[in-house]
């Protein structure tokens, strides 16, 4: 009986501390969403009626078009001035940042916002040039089931640690001329016998150009992808002395084979991928690639590329990666820059973005995590015919560990940078 | 009467002053610039925590692969386009002198003097291209090509597309200084006189300008064609745009290291600015060396009596060559306009399968801003400099003292150091001296552009003033302010309109010094159009190379124009 009543009061005693665990715990998470909606609330204060200087490469006149909308939308909303600082390359923007760092200049920068990922979020983060723990906080974050979605939190395999804030997904698309041939190759091995056939119609963007990089490091992923696991797993790590030989030597002996057969014998290598898409229309090409499929049948509707153009994706896969907005540690209007990073992760906002006509950039929200009202807004139109067809991307390969891309750029440079 | 007495004496001050202030305003900024550059490149860079002096920046220069090939290209471009133009300018002159004809090439030529150089190496690039106009000409009735053949132009390892592109801009230029030069009273009356005497001494007309001619003219032609040597020695535009790039030019590289995501590059990049200078004084003593042995070769030969060499066979190809130019740059101009307007135009098709507006209505919804800060930031440093340069000359008048030989290298200067070689240190001061007004900024350094061309276009038309009326003007008491402003300003009216004409072109083509120093925050229509240039389809490039000529042009016919109006309306 003893037994019994002790048990009931020890039964009562756990009930009730847990009861007040439990009082305790919902007073804290009310407390703590209390206080986020608080800050944030600050921020909205604090940020409102501000200038955004936003630094964003700006060779892409469709979505230098769609970063006025954004300007237009945070303006109504909250009378930010959104300017769009047009980049040719973002590192401009990475110099500027560790320029004003070395002049002691903390706290009124001259960048507010910046559109960045892989090498150069690297250097960025390398150097402490950008403002930690704010992206996880922003309120649209949720919409990107960052549990579920390891790519809202990795930059090329790095940790972003909330100091950027996923904008968009691409993939690496190729396009041809259907006049000049009729079938282009379907993975990369195919690709180096149709240079053979058709000899002088291929190349790639000299690296570090993004795309040229880009190609390079679909190179190198598919070749390994039937190496051994040990060997594989070191895309994943940084490139080091030791590993760098083992890892690219296969990249370097399939180059070799192609380069011969490269637009102007791989002596000469265009800059850019716009570059490229010129020499498509001036033919001189027949094949080229992109990381923004939906530029290939804008420039179709602008006459910049021929109507013979169609496009498809790599059957041995498509590197893919998320791009981010970060803000520098020294930004002068940081809170602002908040408001106009949450803006551009709304679903309104990026539903826009995906429209085909708009951008067509890959949206990063998941649709699972939104209301059917906002999965509504993110209906899909009937694609042009020179875009890229639904579901067309079969598997998506995921980038290296970003040091890689300083490694092959050595490399590179070493083998085939000086031709004569 | 003490009153005005004592504003006059506060003019003449101010006047006496300005010549200092020109001087400061044009040296502190190249040599601190200069100190900027320097300091990174013996390894003092406190942000990436290098506070050591080292030459390990030296070291990681000279390990670069293709080093050599890089300065050779930089070189031997440099070095052939100049001297290409130069002749090229001197047996026009020769063949064209007291000939009708040399005016109207020179109208010809002047418009491609203000057009800026990243337009101008696109519409060349599209003419020798592969699937460009010539050989779209021929095909596919004569080649049979149906997709555009392999070629090795533009983007040759030697260099000859940068050397094309660079003849075609320098030789206007220079040759508009030549007949600037021989514009001056004096001067040119004695000099077409003395050729006069020498034609009726039975010399063959271009053989006496050769030997008459040419020695009393080059001395004053040296500082120009130093300043063009300079440039095309280190410049960035055209050689993006045309050159090689395994490896591309030495300046070329540079750009790309400065703006490289490895920040540790910058150092090597500021020893690579380094080099670059001194690849361009080396280009300098080897250009004066030149001069030495060729004035000793013919130091005979311009007193033997001999009256005619291959006379004929000189000037028949100086006609075909002449013509060759102007046929150039008029297909160049013609395909920078059908690209303008362009719909679909596939290899070989000569001539585009539409025309569409569409490139200019989509370029045009988004000028407003660029248009904007062109015409600002252009205004306000030609009108800072034009009247900088007129109290400048107004003290040469009042103190009766010329300018020294070093003030004449000093405002050359900003022309002759190379930008790549000091930009970069002016922004690394400008950050220095944490200034945040990105617009004042990217005045300032047009100005530092600016102001040589405004100097050097005023200055001979302010020098040959006649005295006279400004001596009549002071005998009636007028004040030293009024007979600047009221005698001598009237009279110079045409000339400081072209001047600023002028100057505005040079302030409308600046990339590299608005994209530094304004941060990229400022946009103009260059900068728009360099970004496109790269970045966009040769139809919007086209489209911004057509507005980026129209901007000066328009200069250019309001200054010929306005004081044919205004004096007209003042007749009446």
């Amino acid at each position: 009986m003893r037994v019994v009543k002790a048990f009931t009061v020890c039964l009562q005693r756990c009930f009730f501390s847990i009861a007040i665990f439990m009082c305790l715990l919902t007073a804290f998470s009310v407390f703590a969403n209390d206080a986020s909606n608080t800050a944030w609330q600050k921020i909205q204060n604090q940020g409102k009626n501000q200038s955004v200087y936003f630094y964003a490469w700006g060779g892409d006149a469709q979505i230098n078009a769609y970063i006025q909308w954004a300007a237009q939308q945070v303006k109504a909303k909250y009378n930010i001035n959104l300017v769009h600082v047009k980049l040719s390359d973002t590192s401009e923007a990475v110099s500027r940042v560790l320029a004003e760092k070395s002049a002691n200049n903390h706290t009124q920068g001259s960048v507010d916002l910046i559109w960045i990922n892989g090498a150069n979020f690297a250097a960025m983060s390398k150097h402490g040039l950008l403002l930690k723990d704010w992206a996880d906080k922003l309120p649209n974050f949720i919409y990107t089931n960052p549990e579920n979605n390891p790519s809202v939190l990795f930059d090329f395999g790095l940790p972003t640690q909330g100091m950027e804030a996923p904008w968009g997904q691409a993939s690496l698309t190729f396009y041809y001329d259907t006049l000049a041939t009729s079938a282009p190759p379907q993975t990369l091995n195919e690709l180096l016998s149709w240079s053979k056939a058709n000899p002088g119609r291929f190349s790639y963007p000299k690296p570090p150009d993004f795309l040229g990089m880009s190609f390079l490091k679909y190179a190198l992923v598919v070749l390994h992808q039937h190496s051994d696991a040990m060997l594989q797993a070191k895309l994943n790590q940084p490139a080091t002395d030791e590993n760098t030989a083992q890892v690219l030597d296969s990249l370097w002996a399939f180059l070799n084979k192609l380069h011969p057969n490269l637009w102007r014998n791989g002596e000469y290598f265009m800059q850019s991928g716009v570059q490229m898409r010129r020499l498509i229309d001036d033919t001189e090409l027949s094949i080229g690639f992109t990381f923004s499929a939906p530029e290939v049948p804008a420039a179709v509707k602008r006459y910049d590329l021929p109507k013979s153009i169609r496009s498809y994706a790599m059957q041995d896969g498509s590197l893919s990666n998320t791009h981010f907005v970060a803000i520098p540690y020294n930004a002068s209007h940081a809170q602002s820059a908040q408001l106009v990073a949450n803006f551009l992760l709304s679903p309104a906002a990026q539903a826009h973005k995906q429209k085909p006509a708009i951008w067509g950039d890959k949206t990063v929200l998941i649709q699972t995590s939104l209301t059917a009202e906002q999965q509504a807004l993110f209906k899909a139109v009937k694609p042009h015919p020179s875009a890229l067809p639904l579901n067309s991307i079969k598997r998506t390969l995921s980038e290296p560990h970003p040091s890689w891309v300083e490694a092959i750029n050595t490399g590179w440079e070493a083998r085939y940078g000086t031709s004569q | 009467m003490s009153k005005v007495l004592h504003t006059a004496d506060l003019f003449s001050r101010l006047v006496k002053i300005t010549p200092y202030c020109l001087l400061a305003l044009l040296t502190i900024p190249v040599l601190g610039g200069l100190i900027g550059v320097m300091l990174p490149a013996f390894g003092w860079a406190p942000v990436l925590n290098k506070t050591n002096m080292s030459l390990a920046g030296f070291n990681a220069l000279w390990d670069t692969p293709g080093l050599s090939q890089m300065i050779g290209l930089s070189i031997r471009t440099g070095l052939i386009s100049t001297l290409i133009a130069f002749a090229l300018m001197i047996i026009m002159l020769a063949a064209f002198f007291n000939s009708v004809w040399l005016k109207r090439i020179e109208h010809l030529l002047s418009p491609i003097l203000v057009i800026p150089h990243a337009a101008a190496a696109i519409a060349v690039s599209f003419l020798i291209a592969p699937s460009g106009l010539f050989t779209r000409l021929f095909s596919p009735w004569l080649t049979g090509w149906q997709l555009a053949p392999e070629g090795s132009l533009p983007y040759d390892t030697f260099g000859w597309s940068i050397i094309i592109g660079l003849v075609l801009k320098e030789l206007p230029f220079l040759l508009l200084i030549a007949l600037g030069i021989l514009a001056q009273p004096e001067l040119g009356k004695k000099l077409r006189k003395q050729h006069q005497i020498a034609v009726n001494l039975g010399y063959y007309p271009m053989v006496a300008f050769f030997k008459v001619v040419l020695p009393n003219l080059y001395p004053l032609l040296r500082l120009p064609i130093f300043a063009v040597l300079a440039y095309a020695s280190a410049s960035v535009e055209m050689p993006l745009i045309l050159g090689p790039n395994t490896p591309p030019t030495l300046a070329v590289a540079i750009m790309h290291w400065f703006n490289d995501v490895d920040l540790t590059l910058r150092i090597k990049a500021s020893a690579g600015a380094l080099l670059q200078l001194a690849i361009t004084v080396g280009l300098l003593l080897i250009w004066l060396l030149l001069e030495k042995v060729i004035a000793i070769v013919f130091s005979q030969s311009l007193i033997n009596g001999r009256r005619h060499y291959a006379h004929q066979l000189v000037r028949t190809f100086t006609h075909v060559f002449t013509c060759v130019i102007l046929a150039f740059i008029a297909a160049a101009l013609i395909g920078l306009v059908l690209w303008s307007v362009a719909g679909y135009w596939r290899f070989p098709d000569t001539l585009p399968s539409s025309l569409v507006l569409l490139h200019f209505e989509n370029a045009f919804t988004h000028i407003h801003t660029p248009l904007f800060n062109t015409f600002v930031i252009g205004l306000v440093s030609t009108g800072f400099a034009t009247i900088l340069v007129l109290l400048c000359l107004e003290a040469e008048q009042i103190t009766a003292k010329p300018l020294s030989k070093w003030a004449q290298i000093i405002i050359y200067l900003p022309l002759l150091v190379p930008s790549i070689a000091f930009l970069f240190g002016i922004v690394w001061l400008q950050q220095l001296l944490n200034s945040q007004h990105a617009f004042f900024n990217v005045i300032f350094v047009h100005l530092l552009f600016v102001l040589p061309y405004v100097f050097l276009s005023i200055a001979d038309s302010y020098r040959r003033l006649d005295p006279r009326f400004a001596r009549v003007a002071a005998s009636l008491g007028a004040s030293p302010w009024k007979v600047f402003f009221q005698v001598k300003l009237p009279q110079l009216f045409a000339p400081i309109l072209i001047a600023m004409a002028l100057g505005l072109a040079i302030s409308f083509g600046q990339y590299l010094s608005t994209l530094l120093a304004g941060g990229g925050r400022i946009a103009t229509i260059t900068t728009e159009a360099v970004t496109l240039a790269n970045g966009a389809s040769r139809r919007t490039s086209a489209v911004y190379a057509i507005l980026q000529m129209g901007l000066p042009l328009l200069g250019f016919i309001l200054a010929w124009g306005l004081p044919r109006y205004v004096f007209n309306n003042k007749q009446l």
